[in-house]
């Protein structure tokens, strides 16, 4: 893949995530939240954003979604020898347990 | 009394549906909605197409203790403090809401009820709330699973990290035995839907 292709697919990703999550905000705020793993206040944000300010969003060349996973999670999620719905019992569980929107903390702490 | 508005009245109604429709028993909704319980019984009868089951609510905190209602409730519970933590809506709300992601996430099989029903769910939460039941983190993964409150916080892990030697082994006999197991599951779905757990 070129670097120009690879930006677009950026791009692509980001308004089709973007689309997807302010759909989802509006349809159902809490579930949303939970299912995104974001606050209250970024829940808000995305309900109100025109679909102006979602294309201006989406053309950065980073993606805009962090992964949830960390060394931990991935190892469990991935271990084949397990049953399956155990295995989505212990992501759900360790996904809720995680706090939302660690990029917040971030900027919290450097204030 | 006070009189109530006919705009909450049928927020009452809808929400008393909801709760039936997710399978909650009469004390629950005696205990959550403002309606009577005459009403109650009406709107369950019209409902479900049967009068509400009789007799006490499970109170045992043990059951929440053994391994797959375990595993089952701590997906249960903390999605519900992640609801109340981070889309701060009230109790009720979000228990039914976090009882339907829970069912997303562990969707029962068809023959089957749910392993934890919505009463257990709210039960649940009523001992969480009431320390009876509190939230250890697990050692090697760090999930939060349910455990006896105020018990001695030494090492631990979760029956997912450890799992125990027979775990996951009810599931199999269906397999072999189809028309037993048929049977059991029809007079477990009648026990269910008739006196209580």
């Amino acid at each position: 893949m070129t670097t120009p292709d690879l930006l677009s697919s950026i791009r692509d990703t980001n308004l089709a995530y973007l689309i997807l999550a302010q759909q989802m905000v509006r349809q159902d705020r809490a579930a949303a939240i939970y299912r995104l793993g974001i606050s209250s206040e970024l829940a808000d944000l995305l309900d109100t954003l025109s679909p102006a300010q979602i294309v201006r969003l989406a053309s950065n060349n980073v993606l805009l979604m962090r992964l949830r996973l960390d060394t931990t999670v991935a190892g469990i999620l991935s271990d084949l020898s397990k049953d399956r719905t155990l295995v989505q019992a212990h992501a759900s569980i360790l996904f809720a347990t995680q706090s939302a929107e660690p990029a917040e903390q971030c900027h919290t702490t450097e204030r | 009394m006070a009189a109530r508005s006919v705009y909450d009245d049928a927020q009452e109604v809808l929400l008393a549906t909801e709760l039936i429709r997710l399978g909650a028993r009469l004390q629950l909704l005696e205990s959550e909605t403002a309606l009577s319980r005459e009403r109650l019984i009406k709107l369950y009868k019209q409902q479900r197409g049967a009068s509400p089951p009789k007799g006490m609510l499970p109170f045992s905190t043990d059951w929440f203790i053994s391994w797959q209602p375990n595993i089952h409730a701590s997906v249960f519970l903390t999605i519900y403090q992640y609801l109340v933590k981070h889309a701060h809506i009230g109790a009720i709300q979000a228990i039914t809401k976090a009882y339907v992601l829970y069912l997303e996430q562990l969707p029962p099989l068809p023959s089957a009820p749910a392993v934890l029903s919505l009463t257990r769910a709210w039960t649940l939460v009523r001992f969480f709330e009431h320390r009876m039941l509190s939230l250890q983190p697990c050692e090697k993964c760090h999930g939060q699973f349910i455990s006896h409150a105020f018990q001695p916080r030494h090492k631990s892990r979760c029956g997912v990290c450890h799992l125990p030697a027979r775990a996951g082994k009810r599931k199999q006999a269906p397999i072999h035995i189809q028309p037993d197991v048929q049977a059991a599951a029809e007079t477990d779905v009648s026990i269910n839907s008739g006196s209580s757990w």
